[in-house]
């Protein structure tokens, strides 16, 4: 019952089969493998996403909203708003995200950024909430 | 005129219908007892109840193959308590395509094709069948596709093992008289059963 | 033929219907909503989270109908009647047992609480949104009117000891919508959920299985950190900071909260956290003691019952000393 009798009862035909999957595996591990973490990032304002953005391309984007433009920069896997027109810059002393899940907001101008994905909901973060 | 009182289109018939029941069951069993068994993940599998299939495959043919595996899936699904739950569609998903690839191989490549490579092509069914019911039902999600890979791999593998088994299993199966003269009894029994 | 037929509609069918099931599954349920000017997200943890989301679409309409009643911002608001009126005004319920509550906590804080600088606060135009600093005259005509004692509860009325007093629940109504959102997701069945008001918020159960919510505390000066994290559950936790609205005019910063008594933001503390058991009092608590400084605010939370974090000023920390068993350190 020596492994190498049975592989030698093969066809040609299996062995085909066997290498061209494992082909098939390999390919596919390369092109997951070249897609980088795809982190989406989504605009909402009011009740529509208005913009959608990859978090790993580097861009600056202007949003404009009931008060003005808000401009939003992606830049090294991180989001955060440059400027804005509303009184207290609330939405840029948020600072900067980057994990699925988390959000920045322009209330006064409407505007609701959040990088969506449900895999890492707190796995880089050790709390829950954040009391501020 | 046969010397024996036996019809022998019945008595084909009649073990067709019993041995397939018994790899059903056989099939159910051992799904079963592999999904109570530890594991280090719970998707990666061997899915040693395929071999059923396989051997219902080469021995009768693709209607056989698929009444094994459908079966096997309900049942032990039920047995699991399971039944109609993700888990479930899941199962279902990979069972058919395997199903489909597996009796479509044969039947395009008849006899170029072995056990080994029926049921590689079956692992290979069943994680796209899985990876595709989870894409479309239940998780829309690109972390998703990095699981396929070494998914798949793990597919191919446990395929080649489920092979080399139900290779062994057929060369002692066939070596039985109730085996035997395969082809005709088995052409038979389609034509009986078409009706 | 057409037996495998039938038998093979059947297994499709089957799949189809349990599509609709299948969708149910897995996970907390998570909505947010701009509300009050802020983000506020509603989270269950629940086994069954996905039967709530009736419970929680009420929830957040039980947090309009708050903003509603008293927002100064809404012209037709209830509190936006009161401050307008000539001497009285009669209210709703839920509006008198704000205004009473926070009189009370205006009184134990001695006024570093207090609901009637609502001119205050229209005169450093925080709520218009155009932020400017007044002059210091007018700061101190406007706080003649204002303390403690400018405002009463007399059967279903609100009395204004003079016309010019505005009423500003701003330090309070947030609480009372989040309590609210609690009591009706509470009421609905709702074991374990969170419902959080831009950083303040308040919880329900735990986690479930006994793990306890792990609430971060953010650090005053470093956006990116915690400063701390308590490990909660069943309360309200509600922060105060100067880093959350500000302006800066001639490189001063001047922020949101107000000291009462000087007409000018407080400046004894950078943060204040609170913990108590709804999230009214520990909004207006949080105010209190920010305003109050380490000392005096230390002394409030103590007698107040509850308990809270303060930094103060130069970023040195202190606490109540229930706080020390449930608080750990990045």
């Amino acid at each position: 019952m020596a492994l190498k009798d049975y592989w030698q009862r093969t066809t040609a035909l299996d062995r085909v089969i066997i290498v061209v999957m494992l082909a098939l595996c390999g390919f596919l591990a390369v092109i997951v493998g070249m897609k980088k973490p795809g982190k989406t990032l989504y605009v909402n304002q009011g009740e529509r996403v208005t913009y959608k953005a990859e978090m790993m391309t580097d861009q600056r984007v202007d949003l404009p909203g009931p008060l003005g433009v808000t401009v939003l920069e992606i830049k090294d896997g991180q989001a955060r708003i440059l400027s804005s027109p509303c009184p207290f810059k609330v939405c840029i002393g948020m600072g900067a995200i980057r994990h699925a899940g988390e959000i920045i907001a322009c209330v006064p101008n409407r505007l609701l950024i959040e990088i969506s994905g449900e895999n890492d909901p707190n796995q880089e973060r050790n709390y829950d909430l954040l009391s501020r | 005129m046969t010397s024996s009182a036996v019809d022998p289109i019945r008595l084909a018939r009649e073990r067709r219908r019993i041995f397939l029941a018994l790899f059903t069951a056989l099939a159910i069993a051992l799904h079963t007892i592999e999904f109570l068994l530890p594991s280090p993940t719970p998707w990666f599998r061997l899915g040693l109840a395929n071999i059923f299939a396989v051997l219902a495959l080469f021995l009768y043919d693709g209607r056989a193959a698929w009444s094994v595996n459908l079966i096997r899936i309900v049942v032990s699904s039920l047995f699991l308590g399971t039944f109609i739950s993700p888990r479930f569609f899941l199962a279902l998903s990979g069972g058919v395509l395997a199903t489909a690839v597996m009796t479509a191989a044969r039947g395009i490549a008849g006899e170029r094709i072995g056990p080994v490579g029926v049921s590689v092509l079956g692992g290979v069914g069943h994680a796209l069948g899985q990876f595709g019911c989870a894409w479309l039902v239940l998780v829309r999600h690109d972390g998703l596709w990095y699981l396929l890979p070494p998914f798949l791999l793990m597919a191919i593998i446990a395929g080649m093992i489920n092979g080399f088994v139900a290779d062994y299993l057929l060369t002692t199966l066939r070596q039985h008289p109730a085996f035997r003269a395969k082809n005709s009894e088995s052409a038979v029994a389609n034509n009986e059963n078409a009706l | 033929m057409t037996r495998s037929v039938v038998s093979l509609l059947i297994v499709i069918l089957l799949f189809c219907v349990s599509i609709v099931f299948l969708r149910e599954e897995a996970g907390p349920l998570v909505r947010t909503r701009l509300l009050m000017g802020t983000v506020v997200e509603i989270r269950i943890l629940d086994e069954d989270a996905a039967d709530f989301d009736e419970a929680v679409s009420a929830a957040f309409s039980a947090m309009a109908g708050v903003e509603a009643m008293m927002s100064p911002h809404l012209s037709d608001s209830e509190i936006s009647r009161l401050s307008a009126a000539e001497k009285r005004l009669s209210v709703s319920a839920e509006t008198r047992e704000v205004i009473q509550r926070s009189l009370d906590i205006s009184a134990a804080s001695q006024g570093a609480f207090d609901i009637s600088i609502g001119q205050l606060i229209h005169l450093w135009g925080f709520a218009e949104g155009e932020p400017q600093r007044p002059e210091r005259k007018l700061i101190e005509e406007t706080l003649a009117e204002t303390g403690p004692d400018a405002l009463a509860v007399s059967g279903t009325e609100i009395i204004k000891r003079s016309s010019d007093i505005a009423v500003d629940l701003g330090g309070v109504a947030k609480g009372f919508a989040i309590d609210r959102a609690i009591g009706v997701l509470a009421a609905a069945g709702v074991r374990h959920a969170s419902v959080n008001a831009g950083g303040d918020m308040r919880l329900l159960g735990d986690r479930g299985g006994g793990v306890k919510w792990r609430i971060g505390i953010q650090h005053p000066r470093r956006p990116q950190q915690i400063l701390a994290r308590l490990d909660l559950a069943d309360v309200a936790v509600v922060t105060s900071g100067d880093y959350e609205r500000y302006f800066e005019e001639e490189g001063v910063r001047y922020h949101h909260i107000l000291d009462p008594r000087s007409g000018y933001p407080a400046d004894a503390c950078q943060a204040v956290t609170v913990v108590a058991v709804d999230a009214l009092t520990a909004d207006a608590l949080a105010t209190a003691v920010f305003v109050l400084g380490t000392e005096r605010g230390l002394a409030l939370l103590n007698s107040s019952g509850v308990e809270g974090m303060i930094v103060d000023q130069n970023g040195q920390v202190e606490m109540t000393s229930g706080l020390k068993e449930i608080i750990s350190w990045p």
